[in-house]
């Protein structure tokens, strides 16, 4: 009944029936327990790992012309300072700042032609896929509270969706995903920000003081399970479990514990800074890391968010700044994910809110452009090497193939193994609503 | 029977099915249609929903056969349909996957729905005529019947048209039960029953006609001994629980009962007094001398007003509506207090007019701004109906069409606005005009009409918000107090009658529907008497049954036969840990000491890491749903190590540290924490080994070491109680 944490669904509409799809979604109504989810899918798994996404988010809106969709032909008002490269790939050529992802071309997509992005400056859509402008009763969930609200989570003593942006500025910018109306169960778990995080570690007491207290709780907690059919009290016995496993033997600790890390691998991705840009996100290469790190400990969705690109004013000045950072991150956790064998299992999408202007403005910036924006996607099990999509001669429309966000999502869940002409979730009036509306599985990625 | 006999029998089914088959022209709407929806091609992830799939589109569920026939037959420049040779339409080689198709193989080129495509392709694409006959209804055989656990049932589902002729469509129709736990169904309309008794309901869908088959799983134990009977609730769960051979839990104890009654009804703890006093009386009416001394209480007002103003959307979205809500939320809890009947309060909301200052439900047009969500809010919070499916197509599982949508919508077409002297808040008022709105299929005026009613002219003067809260509160209403007795037993009882709770409709019956008919009715005689619905149910024995179960009734999660326990909510588990712990809560704006269950709005939901963690409701949304029932990690993590809670446990002169210094003899104060936590008295065992916990922690240590020692055992003795399930639950 689990065929839908595997792969192996053929074609888009077959694969998992409704049935099938329905005793899944009882785990929230305690129909089944965890464990037996977990039971079940620690039988049923078949690659080398469990399937999961990275989710990077860059803020303000990056220059599309800028890296991945250079126009060295337009007048130089369009085109700016920065040369194109070529890379591994055979008429694919990228910004000059990013060379080392010019040599790994081959692992990744770009696509040039996004082409139905908000206009605010929100993080909302790159973990939605969803415009925020009209939404269900509840809001939409982000794909991390979809897939722990359809999978949970892998491990007992990791949780299914987490979320490493901290606070910002400019808090849009700073959604780590939320569950919308799936609740608060399905909300990322936020190492980097809020009251919970404190909740991580031990609070004044020693370990041997909490193992003290696990069995005094265990003698005294004698209340008839019994009492309860639905499986509630159930389901807490488990997450408490799992709760004591986070504090006890703190596998999500040592996930964000980059020390625990070979130094010299810890070297490739460099660190960054851990301040913020401005209103916007820190520069932590790390973090690029720490999202690989949660994945293998069993994380599902992690979601990041890396510097701040509204590039208003002084666009070049700031680029050089940013991107080699970037680069530096992204290509370690391509390689890293590559080395490790991780590379069929987890996606990684790397995307802002929109693109930037083809004139560049008085200030020597570029300002907002939702009429297209550039995506990079890489490992996943999908197929790389190429572009999908163009824009015109001054990358100000797109010319072949507009894609649209929920057509990303589609492949995203596709490789998670969740069919989205199939599963539906109930938003609070009850409506069934499908993961992404209108979209299937891009054919040229899957 | 001899062989000749039967012969002549097969012959004679041959005989009459070919003589069915030869002549009959097919009709698009009655033969072909349904087999595009049973094969998923018009479902909402596939070419049903709206811009339709890769360029074909089909209208959802097959609701517009004029449509799809314009899609199906003239798009695309005919290259869908090809009558020279059938088995080359696109339509046919792509739902085989002869050709590559986003959505796989829909349909098998061996099956009969494949044949009749081809067949209809052949007559030339008949749309059918006007005097053909259409589908009236459909029905199921059998519409009920008594099963045994495990027992499966075909179905048979027949077309009943307008013309008086029937066809069986049981293949092509669709079955989906209510209670996944208790039933599965397969295409084709196989119904196995899983090892729970009850009742279960399977919706049959057939052409946007539905129809229900009802089975009742008896367990067939034997009921001999029954407690006794309170009301007439206890008559109707009973006569339940008799027919499907179920006995119910004996009766709840004093302790528990009063813990269980008094969180329901006023959302916090019994105090240690109020517990000893109970169980100490031999008054032998006093279960309902408590309920009503707690239904007098100034906290059930507050723990009502709390549920109605998250269903009433009483929100604090920008600082400026503070005033607002404060008024909103006083005026809820002052309602509940003085008991207004329930038909009054929800009019004086509905159709809520003038200044805010004056009159505070206006408040809530301010969290629901549009005519569609005004509507959609009404139906669903006060009369259990979902209309939302209904604004873009036909209800898929209720009758409710788009028309039904707009014409329920009109009540609120005259609701008008202007600014009020209080910053960024309105005056609301009735715009002067004929109430009506426009259905966006037909494009064609629609005047209000209730649901199931006819279209009413109003006059330009009158409010049609008043003449639709008339139409609620009519005795008659088959909406109204049904909703409302279904969503207070829900309060009670942890499962409505009904569930979802607003979820009311044919196709979702009710596990007793005589009890959900009866207390209904009840309510209406009362005058919408909230206090005294309340007062029916939780003094019914049925209310007092123990969670506890016996032999037969653990699996019981539909009948009642025992209480079913329910998690303390966000607010209640924040104020009972404060209880606990002998804490003051410090919420900004209000008096030290405020329960979070009296907080006015969902503004404390951000400041309150507890309260948004345990699912404290934002109040953005009509259903009682938002409050998330779901355990999580963080919320485990939260109670078990939150360092707030940790230094409430060890900080001078909290109730650890007071414990330590208290003079009486351990065995006592341990008594204690059992009163306050669980309202019950200890165990042996359990002072034992709270007992050996306070020795250990002081074992070889003297002076301040010990007392150190001795508190941090009242630290953990109390992080122990407040983790157990017998604190987190109201059992």
């Amino acid at each position: 009944m689990l065929s839908i944490y595997s792969k192996s669904s053929g074609s888009f509409c077959d694969g998992v029936s409704r049935r099938n799809f329905l005793k899944v979604g009882g785990l929230a109504m305690g129909g089944i327990s965890l464990n037996d989810v977990l039971r079940a899918e620690a039988a049923q798994k078949s690659g080398k790992s469990h399937k999961a996404v990275i989710m990077v988010f860059l803020p303000g809106g990056p220059s599309h012309q800028d890296m991945f969709d250079m126009k060295p032909d337009a007048p130089s008002e369009i085109r700016g300072e920065f040369k194109p490269i070529p890379t591994n790939v055979a008429g694919i050529q990228i910004c000059e700042h990013l060379p080392r992802l010019a040599k790994m071309m081959d692992k990744c997509t770009l696509i040039r032609s996004l082409a139905d992005c908000d206009s605010g400056h929100d993080a909302f859509q790159c973990l939605t896929g969803r415009s925020a402008k009209r939404q269900p009763p509840g809001g939409w969930p982000s794909m991390g509270s979809i897939v722990s609200k359809l999978q949970g989570s892998v491990s007992p003593a990791m949780p299914a969706f987490v979320g490493l942006a901290p606070k910002m500025g400019h808090m849009p910018w700073a959604r780590t995903g939320e569950p919308g109306y799936l609740g608060v169960a399905h909300a990322p778990f936020q190492p980097n920000r809020g009251s919970g995080t404190g909740d991580m570690e031990l609070n004044g007491i020693t370990l041997d003081r909490l193992g003290d207290r696990k069995t005094l709780l265990a003698s005294f907690d004698g209340l008839r399970r019994d009492l309860d059919a639905t499986g509630l009290m159930g389901g807490i016995d488990v997450f408490n479990q799992q709760a004591l496993n986070v504090l006890t033997s703190p596998k999500l600790l040592h996930a964000l514990d980059l020390s625990r890390e070979d130094a010299r691998n810890v070297e490739r991705y460099g660190r960054g800074e851990n301040r913020n840009r401005d209103d916007g996100g820190p520069r932590l290469t790390s973090h690029f890391l720490m999202a690989r790190r949660l994945v293998e400990a069993g994380a599902r969705v992690v979601t990041l968010a890396f510097s701040r690109w509204d590039y208003h004013s002084n666009n070049f000045g700031q680029l050089r700044e940013d991107l080699p950072l970037l680069d530096a991150g992204l290509t370690a956790l391509i390689t890293d994910l590559h080395e490790r064998g991780l590379d069929q299992d987890v996606s990684v999408v790397v995307w802002g809110e929109f693109g930037r202007t083809p004139l560049i403005n008085a200030k020597g910036g570029r300002d907002h452009w939702p009429r297209v924006a550039s995506a990079l996607l890489a490992c996943g099990g999908m197929r790389h090497g190429q572009v999908i999509g163009a824009t015109d001669k001054h990358a100000g429309e797109p010319t072949d193939r507009p894609v649209a966000f929920g057509e990303v999502f589609a492949t995203l869940y596709r490789q998670m193994g969740i069919d989205v002409t199939k599963a539906v979730l109930n938003d609070l009036s009850g409506r069934p609503q499908y993961l992404v509306d209108g979209h299937l599985p891009m054919p040229e990625l899957v | 029977m001899t062989l000749q006999s039967l012969t002549l029998i097969v012959a004679l089914a041959s005989f009459s099915a070919l003589a069915a088959e030869a002549p009959r022209t097919l009709n698009f709407t009655n033969d072909i249609v349904p087999i595009l929806t049973k094969s998923g091609c018009n479902s909402g992830g596939c070419h049903g929903k709206s811009g339709g799939q890769n360029g074909f589109k089909l209208s959802l569920l097959g609701f517009e056969a004029e449509e799809d026939y314009e899609h199906i037959v003239k798009e695309a420049r005919g290259r869908r349909l090809f009558p020279a040779s059938p088995e080359q339409s696109l339509l046919l080689t792509k739902g085989t996957a002869q050709l590559p198709h986003g959505g796989g193989k829909k349909l098998e080129a061996t099956s009969e729905d494949y044949a009749d495509i081809v067949r209809w392709i052949r007559q030339g694409m008949p749309y059918g005529k006007a005097s053909d006959p259409t589908l009236a209804r459909i029905s199921v055989d059998p519409a009920k019947l008594t099963m045994p656990l495990k027992g499966a049932q075909q179905l048979k589902v027949t077309a009943h048209y307008t013309d008086g002729s029937t066809r069986d469509v049981t293949k092509r129709a669709l079955y989906e039960a209510n209670e996944k736990a208790m039933a599965e169904t397969s295409e084709g309309g196989h119904v196995q029953l899983f090892d729970l008794p009850g009742d279960v309901a399977v919706m049959v869908r057939y052409q946007g006609k539905v129809s229900t088959f009802r089975a009742t799983v008896p367990l067939g134990a034997p009921v001999d001994k029954l407690p006794p009977i309170s009301n007439f609730v206890d008559d109707l769960v009973f006569a339940k629980l008799k027919t499907i051979g179920m006995p119910p839990s004996e009766i709840s104890d004093d302790g528990t009962f009063i813990r269980r009654v008094t969180l329901d009804l006023t959302g916090r703890l019994p105090t240690a007094e109020e517990m000893k006093d109970f169980i100490a009386s031999k008054d032998i009416r006093k279960r309902a001398a408590l309920t009503d001394r707690l239904l007098d209480s100034p906290e059930y007002a507050e723990y009502f007003a709390n549920k109605w103003s998250a269903l009433l959307r009483n929100q604090r979205t920008q600082p400026t509506y503070a005033r607002g809500s404060y008024l909103f939320h006083s005026w809820i809890r002052d309602s509940l207090a003085d008991n207004k009947p329930y038909d009054q309060f929800v009019h004086q909301v509905v159709a809520a007019a003038g200044d805010l200052e004056q009159n505070p439900p206006v408040a809530w047009y301010r969290q629901v701004k549009e005519m569609k969500q005004q509507m959609e809010d009404v139906a669903q919070l006060f009369l259990g109906t979902r209309m939302q499916c209904a604004q873009c197509h036909h209800h898929p599982f209720e009758k409710w069409s788009q028309q039904d949508y707009y014409g329920f919508a009109a009540f609120f077409s005259n609701v008008a606005r202007k600014p009020s002297s209080f910053v960024g808040e309105e005056i609301v008022f009735h715009k002067r005009g004929i109430a009506q709105t426009t259905n966006i299929r037909t494009k064609a005026a629609v005047m209000p009409t209730s649901l199931g009613g006819s279209a009413l002219k109003l006059k330009p003067e009158q409010d049609p918000r008043h003449v639709l809260a008339d139409w609620m509160s009519a005795k008659d209403n088959p909406f109204f107090a049904h909703t409302l007795v279904n969503r207070y037993w829900k309060h009670f009882f942890n499962r409505g009658l009904v569930e979802p709770e607003d979820d009311m409709r044919e196709t979702n019956p009710p596990v007793n529907p005589e009890l959900l008919n009866a207390l209904a009715t009840d309510f209406v005689k009362s005058g919408y008497d909230m206090k005294k619905l309340i007062r029916t149910l939780v003094t019914s024995t049925t209310y007092q049954l123990s969670a506890v179960p016996n032999a037969h009734n653990a699996k019981d999660r539909q009948n009642f036969s025992r209480y079913y326990p329910k998690r303390l909510n966000a607010e209640v588990l924040y104020d009972a840990v404060n209880t606990l712990l002998d804490v003051e809560s410090t919420f900004a704006g209000q008096a030290a000491g405020t329960r979070a269950v009296a907080l006015p709005d969902n503004s404390y939901n951000q400041s309150t890491y507890f309260l948004s963690v345990f699912g404290r409701p934002d109040s953005s949304s009509a259903c009682e749903c938002e409050r998330t029932q779901e355990a999580s990690l963080a919320q485990s993590l939260h109670l078990l190590n939150a360092a707030d809670i940790q230094t409430q446990l060890s900080r001078g002169k909290g109730r650890a540290d007071r414990l330590t210094q208290d003079v009486r003899p351990d065995d006592d104060k341990i008594t204690d924490l059992y009163h306050i936590a669980l309202s019950r008295e200890p165990s042996p065992a359990e002072v034992k080994l709270a007992h050996s916990h306070l020795q250990k922690k002081m074992l070889g240590k003297t002076g301040e070491e010990a007392l150190k020692g001795k508190k941090e055992a009242y630290e953990d003795i109390l992080w122990a109680l407040l983790n157990t399930k017998e604190f987190l639950f109201n059992h």
